[in-house]
């Protein structure tokens, strides 16, 4: 039942609202997609990238078909709008991304611009990308507490294992 | 009546007398319309003698605007310096502290948790930026993005069998120690 049906008020609204309208969303977000494709890392508002994230994500998915399909086509040529980028996304992002079942994309939230804005910007980029990755995987260090635990017993079962199989 | 009756009178007067007795009807029906002349009704009598009017009502006008100022909020008591601190240091009043503030584990700068190291991430962007360019002089003209994957390698490193195919762009300086060669 809508209790709140004055122009203001936009309690529960989960859809964005970018741009200058919803023709101007989609142009932006197309822009978005096109730069993604071509350069395969952009940094951009943190609410474009999230919106644009299900796109890009669901022009792959659409490009995993193959270049025959009539609609990925279709697909392909609305969403970019540089027409070297539809090669680029049949020959090289749909055999890259063909063994993962989803998430082909990767967002990372980055300091606020620095302009008068102060905006909350993101990062996001195409996983297996040739350029320099932005976060390197740590793990925890073999001091911890844990750590020391687990490397204690699997000690112990090594030493339990070994005299079994060869027994003096 | 009185009125059928002076009908063949010469119209001037017949006018001016309709007048009076219009005038005196509506002074008696609409007392308040000719700004209060007429006294307001009072309680009426069996006999008709003076009318008792309680001399009250004529004062009980509308206050005036200087006069309603009366009535507007005001401050009673100053108030003290201990309830203003009350108020004024009360915790939702208060900045909140962040706790989400840590130091970056690779160059030991400050970070949010959930947010990059700015030091790192423009380590990054430069290198980036670096590689990009080589790639806009190997390309050479716009709109010539490749149909092949693409591999960066740094001095003295060669292509293995794994960049088979791709294309190479080559960075004239050691590799970093934080871009790990796959």
């Amino acid at each position: 039942m809508r209790l709140s049906v004055a122009a203001a008020i936009s309690h529960g609204r989960v859809y964005r609202r970018l741009g200058l309208g919803p023709r101007s969303r989609l142009d932006l977000l197309r822009n978005l997609v096109t730069a993604l494709v071509r350069h395969e890392r952009i940094e951009t508002p943190w609410a474009r990238a999230d919106e644009m994230r299900g796109y890009a994500e669901r022009l792959i998915d659409y490009a995993k078909r193959g270049d025959k399909d009539e609609r990925a086509m279709r697909m392909a040529d609305f969403w970019l709008t540089e027409k070297d980028l539809i090669h680029k996304l049949f020959k090289v992002l749909a055999p890259r991304f063909q063994p993962h079942p989803g998430s082909y994309t990767r967002l990372l939230q980055i300091p606020n611009r620095d302009g008068l804005d102060r905006a909350k910007m993101a990062v996001i980029e195409l996983k297996g990308n040739p350029l320099p990755p932005l976060v390197r995987p740590r793990r925890d260090s073999d001091k911890t507490l844990l750590n020391q635990l687990l490397k204690g017993y699997r000690q112990d079962a090594q030493r339990a294992a070994a005299p079994r199989g060869t027994p003096v | 009546m009185a009125v059928l009756v002076l009908m063949r009178s010469p119209l001037p007067r017949l006018r001016a007398l309709l007048q009076r007795c219009w005038g005196r009807l509506e002074r008696g029906l609409w007392p308040g319309v000719f700004g209060g002349q007429s006294p307001p009704w009072g309680p009426a009598l069996a006999v008709q003698g003076p009318a008792l009017v309680p001399q009250g009502i004529n004062d009980a006008e509308a206050p005036s605007l200087l006069e309603s100022l009366v009535w507007m909020a005001a401050p009673k008591q100053r108030r003290t310096i201990e309830v203003n601190r009350c108020r004024r240091r009360n915790p939702s009043k208060l900045i909140e502290i962040k706790r989400n503030i840590e130091v970056c584990p690779e160059c030991g700068n400050l970070k949010q948790k959930h947010v990059l190291c700015g030091y790192c991430y423009a380590k990054v962007k430069e290198e980036t930026r670096l590689i990009r360019m080589e790639i806009y002089k190997k390309e050479a003209a716009p709109f010539n993005a490749p149909t092949v994957e693409t591999v960066v390698l740094y001095e003295g490193e060669k292509p293995t069998e794994k960049d088979e195919g791709k294309r190479i762009i080559e960075r004239a300086r050691k590799r970093p120690s934080w871009f790990v060669q796959n």
